[in-house]
């Protein structure tokens, strides 16, 4: 982790400066086509989020004579069980796997960096009190508090979803921000902003959380990516209810129901879901990628 | 019951496909007894699975033990074994009783054992083996074995006559499932099990049977025993059957033939290899690779289906599974308390369509609701099967109905009288992958013509029962029609979940919501009491029962307090690579496992 400059001084010099690093990251995108990629598949899921159930009627047509049917150019991935067009189901199934995801990213990251920085700013009492709370929550196993809450807690918004899924995923983003803030804090300039007389909060907010940004940001994507990982295994293991177009609830009737894995026929709709998830996460990995560069200055000097 | 239903149960786990596990399973399901070919002599090694349950290598070689290391037909011995009639709950085939008899109204049950029946020790199976057994049972409470005082069907009297006869007496509240539940009577060896009834066992028995604090205590005593036998654990196998275990291990349970089983002669395989299984999957696998001899039931899909028929020697038999997967109504609740309400819905699911969906290889369309297994329904209801509504697809039909309830229709949607929304919430356990998808078939069929439906999943079996009988549901699917016994099948319908139940040989009926009772139906309808008739299936003749039978079907069909969707199939494969002599399609003995076969006789070498 290395650190940006503070962003000070004048409007027009800040203006600079803001220019400055989206040229930067302009370049950046620009030296690995990959980065592009990624930006637009991730936009692409972004699209489909917003979008795709608008593109479908809000119950999909089904073909009652096609069930499981093969790959062709009316169903690009088949058809499920019921005759439905794959494609559809994953379009309009993204919305959920999406906001849970973002959902869950900003609660981990937004708690995990208030406790972090307030547990490394303070040390002392402060410090000890929530890192026990950190370590408490460290230590509660997810998936079988999971499975325990799914049996009186349906789920049925994603932002349920993501609470839950946030609330069992700080710890180990607090610790880490502790570590940079116990880091930062001995740096000059923290030392000058105290010197200065500058308040806690200014220094929290507007000192250490800009030099922590790029790797928050960073969190917030790997927190996207774990959301989508936890809650599909969720719904693939069946224990959350059931949403035909859900991504997990997808994997475990094709596996479960349909066969995929002993038979080829459900196999397009085991493979659907599963290349969507693949492409999303691959899509936040290479803009990680990118951001890893933007933010490191040695980096981009290679 | 507790027996109809627990296998049920377990019938509904292997429906069920949760495995997550399921490779690291195979892996060890293949390792560990490729030795055995050779140690099996002429005979080979028949390669199954057990249906009932997966093998737990650390569980004790118990039959009382529900994870228990014994096998039901191979190592763990009935007094007799069902046959699988459409109406009669009373054939069997012999098993360690060589015959037995009742009295017409089943008081007084006789039965006469295998007289060169031997435990694998060598010592014979005597009467007192049978009473130690009863005894045990006793401690798990429920059918024949019950110290419930009043409770119908408790046998109040066991009598050993001599050696190898025993004389079972009925108490004064009649069964006519009395003689079922006695044959069924699970037998262990006295000189290994006989310990754990304590001194004075019998005294106390006859005690709880009493009433008052003392024979509280006394029935305190005896169910205070329970654990002690599920979880007693001998250090080897001693059986009856035609073999005994040899080891068991996390894949699989090895058993070897019992020289001294009373029809030695008879059993053909050396050893016996029970695989294990953790999901439908699996067993699957095992399948299309022509692993399994023969397997009992198992869901499977068409595609999978088709992959299983072209592995060579691998064939199909079908038969009889008194077993029907239904929508049930909570009429407590609106507007399924309106009959025509039910009706409406249910002239708007095609039955074919979501069976071609959820189950197109284990289940045919329902005909039409009357609450028995269709393939029974024509021998109990005779002609009087096609003069009942059937309930073909028919949406005009639907919308009078709808409009006779008073619900309206507006934008194209349907809605509560009052213009409220009607949202359908069909429940359903996830786990059972064909309910899930016949639930979600049934709801795009309503929402097509306009009923806001979706689909709710429980995270699992007992989960799901425990809320269905909390009432928290308006329609979950149900398992019903548990034949051949027709108070079996009935009460599933008009039986504890719709408020009746027995209570010291009395029938009461439960207000609905309260003491389980979810479906909360009336009570009586058109001055028929179906509770009161379904018990009194129970004690009728077999006149008599067809006669209340009609009746109850009747009603069903009129009042529909469940949609029958598809009656399940028995579909059960066999290898002929191997083995030869299977039973039949729709064979009485097709539900048996695979070691009544043996005991049978049926099972030869291929090519011999």
């Amino acid at each position: 982790m290395t650190l940006t400059t503070p962003l000070a001084g004048p409007p027009n010099m800040r203006a600079t400066l803001r220019r400055n690093f989206w040229r930067g990251v302009a370049r950046v995108m620009r030296r690995k086509p990959s980065r592009m990629a990624g930006v637009a598949i991730v936009c692409l899921f972004l699209l489909m989020a917003a979008v795709g159930p608008m593109l479908y009627p809000a119950h999909l047509p089904r073909d009652d004579n096609a069930l499981y049917a093969a790959p062709s150019l009316a169903h690009p991935f088949g058809t499920d069980f019921e005759g439905t067009d794959v494609l559809a189901l994953v379009v309009t199934g993204a919305r959920y796997v999406i906001l849970t995801g973002l959902a869950t990213a900003v609660i981990t990251v937004a708690l995990g960096t208030a406790l972090g920085l307030l547990a490394g700013f303070h040390r002392g009492r402060w410090d000890t009190a929530l890192m026990r709370l950190t370590d408490l929550q460290l230590t509660i196993p997810g998936l079988p508090l999971l499975l325990v809450l799914s049996t009186v807690w349906k789920f049925n918004s994603p932002l349920e979803m993501g609470l839950v899924l946030g609330l069992l995923g700080w710890g180990g983003v607090a610790r880490a921000v502790r570590s940079q803030t116990l880091s930062l804090r001995e740096r000059g300039f923290i030392e000058a902003a105290k010197g200065l007389g500058l308040s806690t909060r200014h220094i929290i907010a507007r000192e250490l959380l800009p030099s922590m940004a790029p790797y928050i940001a960073m969190n917030v994507l790997i927190a996207v990516t774990g959301a989508i990982y936890a809650q599909v295994g969720l719904f693939f293991l069946g224990v959350l209810p059931f949403d035909s177009n859900n991504w997990g609830v997808m994997l475990n009737l094709a596996v479960f129901g349909g066969g995929a894995l002993t038979s080829t026929a459900a196999l397009p709709y085991l493979l659907a879901p599963l290349l969507a998830i693949l492409l999303l996460t691959l899509g936040i990995v290479l803009i990680v990628d990118a951001m890893d560069e933007i933010f490191n200055p040695r980096l981009r000097e290679e | 019951m507790v027996l109809a239903i627990g296998t049920l149960e377990h019938f509904m786990k292997r429906l069920a496909a949760t495995a997550a596990l399921a490779a690291v399973a195979t892996a060890t399901a293949a390792c560990g007894t490729s030795e055995t070919a050779a140690s099996a002599g002429p005979g080979g090694v028949y390669t199954t699975i057990d249906g009932s349950k997966q093998i737990d290598a650390t569980a004790p070689i118990n039959p009382f033990n529900p994870q228990g290391s014994t096998f039901a037909g191979y190592d763990a011995m009935a007094l007799a074994w069902p046959k699988n009639d459409l109406m009669d709950p009373n054939l069997f085939y012999p098993g360690l009783a060589r015959s037995w008899t009742a009295t017409p109204d089943q008081g007084e049950v006789v039965v006469h054992l295998q007289p060169n029946a031997r435990w694998s020790d060598g010592r014979p199976v005597t009467s007192a083996d049978i009473r130690t057994s009863i005894g045990l049972a006793y401690t798990q409470g429920g059918s024949a074995y019950t110290v419930n005082a009043g409770a119908a069907g408790a046998a109040a009297d066991i009598k050993v006559v001599d050696a190898k006869t025993v004389k079972i007496v009925q108490g004064k509240n009649r069964s006519n499932a009395f003689l079922r539940n006695v044959l069924s009577t699970v037998v262990v060896p006295d000189h290994v099990f006989g310990p754990l009834l304590p001194a004075g066992f019998w005294a106390t028995l006859t005690a709880a049977r009493g009433t008052g604090p003392a024979a509280e205590k006394a029935k305190t005593e005896i169910t205070g025993l329970s654990q002690k036998v599920i979880t007693f654990s001998p250090p080897e196998d001693v059986s009856a059957g035609p073999f005994v275990l040899e080891r068991v291990n996390p894949g699989a349970a090895l058993l070897r033939k019992n020289a001294y089983f009373y029809d030695a002669a008879r059993i053909v395989p050396g050893k016996v290899k029970v695989l294990n299984y953790t999901g439908n999957e699996q067993i699957w696998n095992y399948l299309v690779s022509g692993k399994l001899d023969s397997a009992p039931f198992t869901a499977v899909p068409a595609a999978v289906m088709k992959k299983i028929k072209q592995t060579p020697g691998n064939a199909i038999r079908k038969g009889y599974s008194p077993v029907a997967a239904s929508m049930a109504f909570n009429q407590a609740r609106k507007p399924y308390d309106n009959v025509h309400v039910r009706r409406a819905l249910a002239y708007l699911i095609d039955r074919a369509q979501v069976t071609k969906i959820a189950s197109p290889e284990a289940g045919t369309p329902s005909v039409t609701t009357t609450g028995i297994h269709g393939s029974s329904a024509q021998a109990w209801l005779g002609a009087g099967l096609g003069a009942l509504d059937q309930y073909k697809v028919d949406p005009a039909k639907a919308d009078q109905e709808l409009r006779a309830a008073g619900m309206v229709k507006k934008g194209g949607q349907w809605a509560m009288p009052d213009g409220s929304p009607w949202k359908v919430q069909i429940h359903v356990p996830a786990s059972f992958s064909d309910w899930v998808a016949a639930a979600k078939s049934v709801t795009s069929q309503l929402n097509d013509h306009g009923i806001d439906s979706s689909v709710v999943t429980s995270a699992d079996y007992i989960l799901y029962l425990d809320e269905l009988a909390g009432g928290k549901f308006d329609i979950g699917f149900w398992l019903m029609a548990l034949g051949p016994s027709p108070y079996n099948i009935f009460q599933r319908v008009y039986g504890p979940a719709n408020g009746w139940s027995l209570l010291a040989g009395r029938l009461n009926h439960a207000a609905p919501g309260k003491d389980g009772n979810w479906m909360g139906g009336p009570e009586t309808v058109g001055g028929v009491n179906p509770g009161e008739l379904t018990n009194r299936l129970n004690l009728a003749t077999p006149e008599e029962q067809k006669r209340i039978v009609g009746t109850l079907a009747k009603l069903t069909n009129e009042q529909l307090p469940v949609i029958q969707i598809y009656d399940y199939v028995n579909t059960q494969f066999v290898n002929t690579t191997r083995y030869t002599g299977w039973p039949a399609a729709g064979s009485e003995a097709l539900r048996l496992p695979a070691g009544v076969w043996m005991q049978l006789g049926m099972i030869k070498k291929s090519g011999v």
